[in-house]
Formats: structure tokens, sequence, C-alpha cells
């Protein structure tokens, strides 16, 4: 018993096998996984749809040849094998959208044979190869998804952008389940799932070009204002650095300065002592002689005063004595008058002889008074000095 | 030797009903009985998505895209079903060699049990189907409301499924001896 492998490709599909043709030795077998089905066609009638099993003795052998020959088993036995699960078959189409728009990709279809359908692949297999491969069935069914899914589909969109929207695809795939039904299930194919992908138009490509530009440029700007923000970043810290090392110079400099200022100032404020004692010295000597010399003008002053009261008192006297003198002679002159008049000898010539010898006294009495002020000497300072003064009691100097 | 418990006996009246052949999984024919069930499941979804195909199909050609992506919904869901059903383990013949725990009559009993629902479950996800296509037809407004329970007990189904693998697949396995 040797195993029969009716798939040697992961692109084959079904193939329908002649088990007369298979002239062998020992009897071969054929194991059927779970997505793998056999249907038996026995003399022209489906007989049963197998899977999951170990098919024994399917082709081949002694005792199946020995029965031929005898005329005891069929006179045609085929074994039409089929893949059941799922497979992706990708259908290339080229169509245009409303704006006119090419447009190419590709439209995925998975489909699945249910076991019980799989006998309908004979469909195909009366017009072409024994053979079903995936290129054989999109060879089959391509045309009929341009013209009845893609097309249309394609026709709806009024632009690029709604090629990728959500829309667009759930319409894609409801056309395709509902339009290629019925050449689905004239095959034995059960669609699961269909959707389309579609390259880039060349207004995409176009987007797309200017959205790389824009994404550089604005990428080139955002690096110059990273850079530029580097760069006061490093001109903010060097000047922050020359500020501080700035303020430190100064402050070691502001410390000299005060050191050299403050023993500046110490010699200064000795000077200062210095000359506040020297001024001091020469103000208290100066007080000293400024008392001195007021204590001489007090004292000239003060025998200033004495000479006056005693001149004062002089002139009071040389008064007094003038008008009692005056006095005296008026009362004199007034009684000789009177009696001049009592005697009849008062004659003008009388009296003016009388009157010249009033105005001679009196010019006798101004000389008096005269003479002594015109033998009055002046100090250099301007005081009037009396003669028996021996030094100037304004200024001090003596009288020679 | 395990037999077939009398308690379950009309459990497999009910499912010989709908299934010819179907013996409760008695010796030597346990994965032929498997075989049996899946395979019923199976056409019964397709059964389902027939309907709800004819749903789509007229819907989405009237232009009333709501409930046409609702029985397209449905579909999907009949189509993962199938795929589960059909590549859902079936149990292995030799449990000695294998390693795996030999079911037990709780076992059996269990599985013939949950045969009989998943049976009632899938063929009542039919007759919803049916309905809801009725109802399209008659135009009572009920429809999608249909729709969706369909797809409701499908996915139910798909759940209550993966209940069965849990006892066929052999996921007990034999207990070591010390």
């Amino acid at each position: 018993m040797s195993n029969y492998r009716w798939r040697d490709s992961p692109d084959t599909i079904a193939r329908l096998v002649n088990a007369d043709k298979i002239q062998t030795m020992s009897s071969q077998q054929v194991l059927l996984k779970p997505n793998e089905a056999c249907a038996l066609i026995v003399d022209g009638r489906v007989g049963d749809i197998l899977t999951e099993t170990l098919l024994k003795s399917m082709a081949g052998g002694f005792t199946r040849w020995l029965g031929d020959k005898v005329g005891v088993t069929a006179n045609d036995r085929r074994l039409l094998f089929a893949m059941t699960g799922p497979m992706d078959y990708w259908i290339p189409f080229e169509g245009q959208i409303a704006n006119g728009e090419a447009v190419k990709g590709f439209a995925n279809l998975r489909l699945r044979m249910n076991l019980e359908d799989v006998p309908k692949l004979l469909n195909y297999f009366a017009n072409n190869d024994p053979t079903l491969t995936r290129e054989g069935l999109i060879g089959i069914i391509a045309t009929e998804v341009r013209a009845r899914v893609v097309t249309p589909c394609l026709a709806s969109c009024s632009n690029a952008a709604d090629l990728r929207s959500a829309m667009f695809l759930e319409r894609f795939e409801m056309t395709a389940e509902s339009e290629m039904r019925n050449l689905l299930s004239n095959l034995g194919f059960t669609m699961l799932k269909a959707f389309p992908i579609t390259n880039p138009t060349d207004m995409e490509k176009v987007a797309e070009h200017r959205a790389k530009v824009q994404a550089q440029m604005e990428g080139n700007e955002v690096n110059v204002e990273a850079q530029l923000a580097h760069f006061s970043q490093t001109e903010a810290l060097t000047l922050a650095r020359i500020e501080v090392e700035t303020n430190v110079a100064r402050a070691k400099a502001r410390g000299q300065v005060t050191v050299e200022l403050e023993s500046e100032l110490k010699e200064l404020r000795a000077q200062e002592a210095k000359w506040d004692s020297e001024i001091n010295y020469e103000r208290n000597k100066m007080e000293i002689r400024v008392d001195e010399a007021d204590a001489k003008t007090k004292r000239a002053m003060d025998m200033f005063a004495q000479v006056q009261a005693k001149k004062a008192d002089r002139i009071a006297n040389q008064q007094n004595f003038q008008q009692q003198r005056m006095d005296s002679q008026n009362d004199f002159q007034q009684k000789m008058m009177e009696m001049a008049a009592e005697n009849g000898a008062l004659t003008p010539e009388v009296m003016q002889e009388m009157l010249r010898q009033q105005t001679a006294q009196k010019a006798v009495d101004v000389g008096r008074t005269g003479g002594v002020n015109s033998s009055a000497k002046v100090c250099s300072c301007g005081t009037v000095l009396q003669p028996t003064w021996k030094a100037c009691p304004n200024c001090g100097s003596p009288i020679v | 030797m395990v037999g077939t418990p009398i308690d379950v006996i009309p459990y497999i009246r009910g499912v010989q009903l709908v299934l010819i052949g179907y013996n409760g999984y008695t010796k030597g024919s346990r994965i032929e009985n498997d075989k049996i069930v899946r395979e019923e499941i199976v056409r019964a979804t397709s059964r389902v998505r027939n309907h709800m195909e004819n749903i789509f199909d007229i819907q989405f050609r009237e232009g009333n895209i709501s409930l046409a992506r609702a029985a397209k919904r449905c579909m999907e869901e009949c189509d993962y079903l199938v795929e589960d059903v059909n590549k859902a383990a079936s149990g292995m013949e030799h449990a000695f060699l294998s390693g795996q725990h030999s079911p037990s009559n709780k076992d059996l009993k269990k599985l013939i049990k949950h045969d009989h629902e998943v049976i009632e479950m899938i063929t009542k996800a039919v007759n919803i189907a049916n309905s809801s296509e009725h109802s399209m037809a008659t135009e009572d407004g009920n429809s999608k409301q249909l729709v969706m329970q369909t797809t409701q007990m499908i996915t139910s189904c798909r759940g209550f499924f993966g209940a069965r693998m849990n006892i066929l697949s052999g996921l007990k396995s034999k207990k070591k001896r010390k």
C-alpha cells in the first residue's frame, strides 16, 4: 500500500483524477485532512464526499486490476480532490474613478468550498485541465470581478480619497458578495471576504510628494528653530558666564579698592585728625590772641570811656562856666542897659558898642574852646588822641 | 466497556429524528457519530447562510444597506461557525495508546445531551432565519430584528459548540499512577 499525493503545490486547488489510469502494483491510499475533500464519481454518478479519513485502496493494486479484468468493478471511477479551507485569490485590475484618475490595484477574494459543493467543480473540469490552480481560478473569475465589481465601485468614487474610505471597502465587499455569487456558486465556492487594494494614484503620488516636501520643509524649520534655540541658549549661557566672571572680578576689584580706600581713608582720617588738631591749636591760639586783643580793646575802651567821661565833665564844667559867665554878662549888660536907659544915656552908639563887645566876647569864648581842639593829635587808625595819652586806645599803637 | 446510558436514550432518539445513523457514540462508532453531528451543524448553518444571502441580495440591490449589513454580518458569523465546526477536534480512536482518557459514562451522557441541545439550537436558528426572510417578504417590519436574532443564535452556537469540543478533544488527560 503506497500513499497517493494529489496535491504537489500550494497553488493547486482541486484535481480530477481518473482512478483507472493509476496502474500500480501496490494499491494506493490517500489521506484526506480536514481541509481536503474527495468526491467519488463512479460510473458518472456522484458518490460519497469524503474528508478527514484515510481512503484505502483508492486505485492500483493487483486485486483491483483483477476485478477490472473480471468485470466486477465500475467501468469509470474518478476521484475529485479539492481544498475546502479558505484561500485568498488576488485579482489584478485597472480602472478609472469618476474624475478620470487611473487606478491600479488588486481585488482580494477569500473563497471557501463547502463539502457538498465539491462535485460542482465538475463544471470547471468539463472544459479545462484536470488540475485547478489558483491562476486557473483567477483566470475564470477575474473578468467578471472587474466587470461586475471593480468598475462599478470605482465609478462611484469621485476622487482618490474615496478609495480609502471604509464606505468604499464595504460597498466593494457587498457588491462582490452579491454580484459574484452566481459564478462562484456554479464553481462550488463560497465567498467569505472581499476587499480591494489600490496602488496610489498619480494625484495621490503628487499629494504624497507635496506632503513629503512639506514635511521636509517643516523638519528643516524645526531644525533651524532648534539650532537657533541652541545658539540663543549658548549665547545666554556665555553671557551669564561672562557676567558671573565680571561680577567675580568686579567683586575682587571692589574688594581691593575697598581695602585701598579703607587704607586711604585711614590715612585721610589721620591727616584730618592732624589737621583738626592743628586747626584747634590755631583756633585756640587765635582765640587766645583775640581774647587778648579783646581784653586790650576793652581796657582801652574802658580807659577811653573814662577819658571821655572826664572830657564830658570838663566840657560840661566849661559849658557851665561859660553859661554862668554868659548869664552874668547878660545880666550885667541888661543892668547896664537899664541904667543907661534910666539915665538917658542909651544911645545907638552905646548899643552898637555893647553889641560889638558882646560879639568880641563870644569870639573869645569860641576861640578858647576851638584852640583846644586844634592842638589835638590824630592816630593812624583815625582816633583823636588826647595830649595826655601815651598809646592809642583803639589800636594800641604807642603815641610818640 | 462503557455502554450507552439508559437515561440519555430519549436524547438519542431526538437526535436520530434529525440524523440517521446516530447511535449515541457506541463503541467503534464514536468518530462517525461525531462526524455526523458536525456535518449536520454545517448543513444547518448553510441553510441559515442561504437565507441570509437571499436577504442580503435583495436588500443590497434595493439600497437598504442597514439590513444588508446585518445580513452580511450574520453570513460572516455562519462562516465562522462552519470553520469552527470543520476544524474541530473529534477525539481519538485509540485512547489507550494515545494517552487520552477514555470517555466515561458521565462524559457520554454529557456529550449526547450536548449534541441534542446544539442541534436544537441550530435548528432554532434556521427557523429564525426562515422567519426573517418571510418577514422581509411580507414587509412586517421585523426583518432586521430577526436577522440580528439569528446572528445572536449562531454566535451562541459557536460558543456552545466549544463546550462539546472540551469533551471530545481529550482535554482530560489520563491520571498518572504513582
